[in-house]
């Protein structure tokens, strides 16, 4: 099945050979009607998109991948961590294995198939998948074009996690998505997070070299009432995918969320890390790190809706470039009329290591309602000669303080969550990214020297 | 030959001379207070010193222990031994205190230091000096207050065991208790093995610290020098007298 060509038959006969209920297979065939009705996205025409031309970073002529047959399991970040862990894999567009240690297991805890889960707990499944991407009557929802409703109409693999209410799990839960295959990968995700439930999600993608990808993938997550969740994704791919992804958190009633994107890896990646807070008291800090090298491009859309009165938000994505790259930024908050109370801010900063880097960065805030308070920013600048001055005149050579000063700028970011495991694989990816660049290369900006003489 | 030898040294920065030939000479072993109005040029001496990118060296010479410095970076500089307290310490964001000090200390030392010999070392001059364990979590000199940073530069002389100081207004903006710590933090570095420049406003630091000379700078150059009494003159007459001989 080619991505540009999905069809109702082809649809409706793998649905079937997947033994799903009846209910999936409506709701895919519903998603395949809204995938008719639109084109790709035009870059012209979408102020989403103005930033990054579809058609030059993204190509959609391509085959559907749901064959991991020959392909050994990679090894994932979880498998390293010194607990048990419950946790997923997808190879190629199909599960292929999930483990949930016992004690996980008995105390409720679900990691499975979405596909046996749409069956085996359709309540909670029909009720949850599709409603974060679809607008729903609440007036929430993504923004829906043709990159979501194709993941809709035609996932392959796709995993259900379910935490239910009061149970704190405190080891990470992992989804690995892994792609050996060219051709288009569509994975899912749907966690709920039941009331005053506690769960962190790690998701991390990787691919093989040279293989070129596009993975289009939808994230939802629900977080009930007073629940506690973590979100941490991986962009680690090689160099050839395309990524598309929407990575979508509910947040009811004093729920606490936290996310974290990493992205290092891919051709190109366009993240929408997005947050609907439906629920008063309820909190989201969405975090981001990137480091985009010669030929990538990275489009981070964080989106949060304040859609309930008395919630907070607070943004901060911080960025590196080199060598020919390019990363947009592009934060949007969105405070309904009824938001009353709302408090948000969010951050952007850039820095660029070399010429020829380019980084775009607009905060958005739209806000319907008066009683709030909101602060935007962005910045973008080179690495300070101060700072370089500083650790040289102790003897560090300056390689080696261009990188500390590196790393220093992501730390800020990385320690906030404290997510074992994730600080070191995050450092790592960009460690891997300062080892193969140029440190001669780097760009310092000496304005401010002077500063001595002002403080 | 003097351990130190500077030699007509003039200094530009932005474009204007700030020192017009400074001639000085430091032997290990040796303290030495340079004191001055504002803006006569002492930073910039320590600066020049220690390699700063915005000072630039337009003629003469700076010697340390035979080699000249002038074309040398800063951090080859700090590996001769050469160790620049500041006046403004720099602020360096999300660097972890800890993982800066112990990178420093391997790079001026012959061989890496094993890290639990180095934490060792680390708590230990922490606690001579009053800095609090938490200061370990810390990014360098992130929020830090005037007097925690002063701290903070003398921690980092303890631990790379400079054999030239150069201590910039290391007293400006400490309490009198924190004046003491510091100073008797500095006491235990000084040795024969060790040159200390120490520049100052007050005497008070050289109270505890006693120099063998004392030298006034006054718009780019060393105006006059002397023993210690020279400073307690200075401090009871301020620099009225410089300005009157400098007019004629
Ligand atoms: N980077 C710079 N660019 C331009 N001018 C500078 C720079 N650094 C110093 N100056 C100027 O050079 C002169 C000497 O400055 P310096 O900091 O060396 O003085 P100082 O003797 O240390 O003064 P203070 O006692 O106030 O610390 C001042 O007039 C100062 O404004
Ligand atoms: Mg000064």
């Amino acid at each position: 099945m080619n991505l540009d060509a999905l069809t109702e038959d082809e649809l409706t006969d793998r649905s079937d050979a997947a033994g799903e209920p009846s209910w999936l297979r409506d709701h895919r065939l519903a998603a395949f009607k809204r995938y008719l009705d639109q084109g790709w996205p035009n870059s012209r025409a979408d102020e989403f998109w103005r930033s990054t031309p579809f058609d030059r970073r993204f190509t959609t002529d391509r085959e559907l991948v749901d064959d991991a047959s020959t392909v050994t399991a990679p090894r994932s970040l979880t498998d390293d961590l010194e607990v048990e862990v419950a946790q997923a894999r997808f190879v190629d567009g199909v599960v292929t294995d999930i483990t949930v240690p016992t004690s996980l297991a008995e105390q409720g805890l679900v990691v499975a198939d979405l596909a046996t889960a749409a069956a085996e707990h359709e309540e909670t499944v029909a009720k949850a998948l599709g409603s974060l991407t679809t607008g729903d009557p609440d007036g929430t929802g993504a923004n829906e074009d043709r990159t979501i409703a194709v993941n809709d109409a035609a996932w392959t693999a796709g995993v259900f996690i379910h935490v239910p209410a009061e149970l704190e799990v405190d080891a990470p839960i992992g989804v690995h998505i892994h792609a050996t295959r060219p051709g288009a990968h569509l994975p899912r995700v749907l966690m709920v997070v039941e009331r005053h439930a506690k769960a962190t999600l790690y998701l991390e993608h990787t691919s093989v070299d040279g293989v070129d990808a596009l993975v289009d993938e939808v994230v939802e997550v629900v977080a009930h009432d007073g629940s506690e969740v973590q979100l941490a994704t991986l962009q680690s791919w090689a160099n050839e995918v395309q990524h598309l992804s929407l990575q979508k958190v509910q947040a009811h009633r004093d729920a606490t969320v936290r996310t974290l994107s990493v992205t290092t890896g891919g051709a190109t990646v366009r993240l929408r890390p997005e947050c609907d807070l439906v629920g008063p008291g309820a909190e989201v800090r969405p975090l981001g790190v990137y480091f985009a090298d010669d030929g990538q491009w990275f489009d981070l859309q964080p989106y949060v809706r304040h859609i309930a009165p008395q919630a907070s938000s607070d943004i901060l994505f911080k960025g590196a470039l080199q060598g020919r790259s390019q990363t947009v930024f592009r934060g949007n908050i969105f405070v309904a009329r009824d938001a009353v109370g709302t408090s948000t801010d969010e951050n952007n900063k850039s820095l660029i290591l070399t010429e020829g880097a380019h980084a775009d960065s607009t905060p958005f805030l739209e806000i319907e309602c008066a009683d709030i308070t909101a602060g935007h920013g962005s910045a973008t600048g080179q690495i300070d000669a101060l700072h370089l001055f500083y650790l040289e005149s102790r003897g560090i050579p300056r390689e080696e303080a261009l990188r500390l000063i590196v790393f220093g700028f992501f730390r800020e970011v990385l320690t906030e969550l404290n997510l074992p495991g994730l600080e070191e694989a995050a450092l790592a990816a960009i460690e891997a990214r300062v080892e193969s660049a140029d440190l001669s290369a780097f760009q310092v900006n000496d304005a401010g020297l002077k500063d001595h003489v002002d403080a | 030959m003097a351990d130190l030898e500077i030699r007509d040294l003039t200094v530009e920065a932005d474009g204007a001379e700030i020192l017009r030939g400074v001639t000085l000479d430091l032997d290990k072993g040796k303290t030495i207070a340079l004191m001055g109005p504002n803006g006569s040029g002492k930073s910039t001496l320590a600066y020049a010193i220690a390699g700063h990118p915005a000072y630039d060296v337009t003629g003469g010479t700076i010697t340390w222990q035979g080699t000249e410095l002038n074309d040398l970076t800063p951090d080859e500089r700090a590996r001769l031994g050469v160790f620049l307290a500041m006046q403004y310490p720099v602020e360096v964001p999300g660097v972890s205190l800890t993982n800066f000090l112990r990178t420093a200390v391997n790079a001026v030392s012959d061989e890496e230091v094993p890290v639990r010999e180095f934490m060792t070392r680390l708590r230990t001059e922490m606690s001579e000096l009053g800095v609090d364990e938490s200061f370990l979590q810390r990014s360098v000199n992130e929020g830090f207050s005037g007097g925690e940073k002063k701290r903070f530069e003398i921690l980092q002389a303890a631990l790379l065991r400079p054999q030239l100081a150069v201590l910039d207004e290391t007293d400006s903006g400490l309490d009198v208790d924190a004046l003491k710590t510091v100073a008797e933090g500095v006491n235990r570095l000084r040795g024969p093995d060790l040159g200390v420049l120490i520049i100052t406003h007050y005497t008070r630091i050289l109270r505890y610290i006693d120099p063998d000379e004392v030298h006034v700078m006054f718009e780019g150059r060393l105006v006059a020098s002397g023993g210690p009494e020279l400073a307690d003159e200075l401090e009871d007459k301020g620099y009225e007298n410089l300005k009157a001989g400098a007019a004629t």
